[in-house]
């Protein structure tokens, strides 16, 4: 079996198993609807300063929701040694975590689809006409965050205290892909186009991306394995 | 040996730092736009240049504990970041007590001063992670692949100072092609460099020291438990 | 003026003292590690001496 098919498998093996049971999903997308209500306690939602922040709004509540479902992601294969199981068959750790990563990243876009309409109701923000680059933005930024996600998630799935060390350790790292996605969802849903000075941003999303998934797939086999 | 060296680099330090410190005071007149706050800049500087790089050498340490496997090469990135780490927050600290005469405010959320606190967060990760793992090879291998992410990110936040709109103070040194300092004014500057790379030398010598007294109390332990 | 001389004596004063605690805390880590060494020493003697006999 080639590396694709072996990485696909192990995807869909993650996503059979979550559309099935739908617990990462349901968590996020009620962990995501929270947070936007909670956030319309801390200003005026209805407010044209809105338009300001949107960006910064929506990728947060993608960062929190989005940590649920890498938390869960390699420990799910604790019970009943299912990660040693994985580990002694001959899926690589970097198949077995581009599996994942896949995976994590088509549950992440689900959730962040699922939350943008209640987004766009509850804070009153028009998108429409550039629908198709922030889908792209969307598309960047989720990869980042997976990426990042799931390499913590395998290092921190042996650790005490997992629950608090993951987000710890992820959101500092993540920091460069929110900032470049958020410039640019707050520049797109006030409607404005991207301009010379925020193109930076999406390279800066691209750099990001490409640079840690490498670094990922060169380390994972280390971190999981020895 | 190692005492012997650890006595030599913290005596050459405090010595350097003496002299500096007379220089400073007495010597380097006052910036014409900023009085005498600028004299923070002495320390702000070799603190922020010095603590960046132990990162990296850090970084590199990690790498070589990868390759070779050997535990002193993982105990010497931990020594050295938990230096760095100190020697970082006082960049931090010395950067808001300027920019609060300078800018009026503690906090002016500038891209280099954010960085510097991400690159902080990040290593407290760092520390937090190695507290919660036992057994110290999977503390080194971790702790090795996180500083690499770790070092590269800062890289990245770093970078994109230079496409940002900064309230921070433009390249001041001349090494840097910016609007120079007065002749006069620069070379206390890179004493203070080498006497904080003496003083951080001296401290990472003796936390290295420290951590082969704690293996060597974790092996006797094991043997113990043997009987 | 008066005002940048009492930030730039906060500003040496915080770089100092944070030096200051961190090696006063590493000192006092020192200490203690060598108390543990030499409890663990006397430990592993004790029971070097009981399966002796």
């Amino acid at each position: 079996m080639s590396f694709l098919s072996r990485t696909l498998a192990v995807a869909s093996k993650d996503l059979r198993s979550e559309i099935r049971s739908k617990e990462s999903i349901n968590a996020s997308v009620a962990f995501a609807l929270v947070i936007l209500l909670l956030f319309s306690f801390a200003f005026d939602p209805t407010s044209d300063q809105v338009r300001e922040i949107a960006g910064g709004l929506l990728w947060l509540v993608f960062a929190f929701a989005g940590t649920l479902i890498l938390n869960r992601s390699f420990a799910r294969e604790l019970v009943n040694d299912c990660l040693d199981a994985l580990l002694a068959s001959p899926v690589s750790g970097a198949q077995l975590f581009l599996g994942k990563t896949i995976a994590n990243f088509v549950i992440l876009m689900v959730v962040e689809l699922l939350s943008m309409p209640v987004f766009t109701i509850f804070y009153n923000v028009h998108w429409t006409q550039s629908i198709w680059l922030l889908f792209v933005v969307m598309l960047l930024g989720t990869w980042g965050l997976t990426v990042i996600g799931t390499l913590f998630s395998a290092m921190t799935v042996n650790l005490r205290l997992r629950e608090l060390m993951l987000p710890m350790l992820v959101y500092p790292m993540m920091i460069p892909a929110l900032m470049g996605a958020i410039q640019l969802s707050t520049v797109l849903v006030a409607g404005d186009p991207v301009g010379a000075d925020n193109q930076i941003w999406f390279r800066l999303l691209v750099a990001f991306d490409v640079i840690f998934t490498l670094l990922s797939l060169a380390f994972v086999e280390t971190v999981l394995v020895g | 040996m190692r005492t012997k060296l650890i006595i030599l680099f913290s005596v050459l330090a405090g010595g350097l730092l003496a002299w500096n410190l007379h220089t400073i005071f007495l010597k380097v007149p006052d910036e014409a736009s900023q009085g005498a706050i600028f004299r923070v800049f002495y320390f702000h500087f070799p603190a922020a240049v010095t603590s960046f790089s132990c990162f990296f050498v850090a970084m590199f340490s990690g790498l070589i504990y990868l390759r070779t496997r050997n535990l002193r090469y993982d105990a010497a990135a931990a020594a050295i970041n938990e230096v760095a780490f100190t020697f970082a927050l006082i960049t931090l600290i010395t950067g808001m007590i300027w920019g609060r005469i300078i800018w009026g405010i503690w906090w002016a959320w500038d891209p280099r001063i954010t960085s510097y606190f991400i690159c902080l967060l990040m290593y407290f990760g760092y520390f937090m992670m190695r507290r919660a793992i036992d057994e110290p090879h999977r503390r080194a291998r971790l702790s090795a692949v996180l500083a690499v992410l770790a070092s590269v990110d800062i890289v990245i936040v770093w970078k994109s100072i230079e496409w940002f709109r900064t309230q921070h103070p433009g390249p001041v040194l001349e090494i840097r092609g910016g609007g120079g300092m007065a002749p006069g004014m620069e070379a206390p500057l890179f004493w203070n460099v080498l006497a904080f790379l003496m003083l951080e030398t001296a401290l990472i010598l003796v936390r290295m020291r420290q951590q082969s007294i704690q293996s060597e109390i974790e092996s006797l332990r094991r043997y113990a438990h043997a009987f | 003026m008066d005002r940048n001389f009492e930030y730039m004596f906060y500003g040496f004063t915080a770089a100092w003292l944070i030096v200051i605690i961190y090696v006063i805390w590493i000192a006092l880590r020192e200490r203690r590690l060598r108390d543990e060494l030499d409890r663990v020493k006397r430990m592993v003697e004790d029971q070097e001496r009981e399966a002796k006999k």
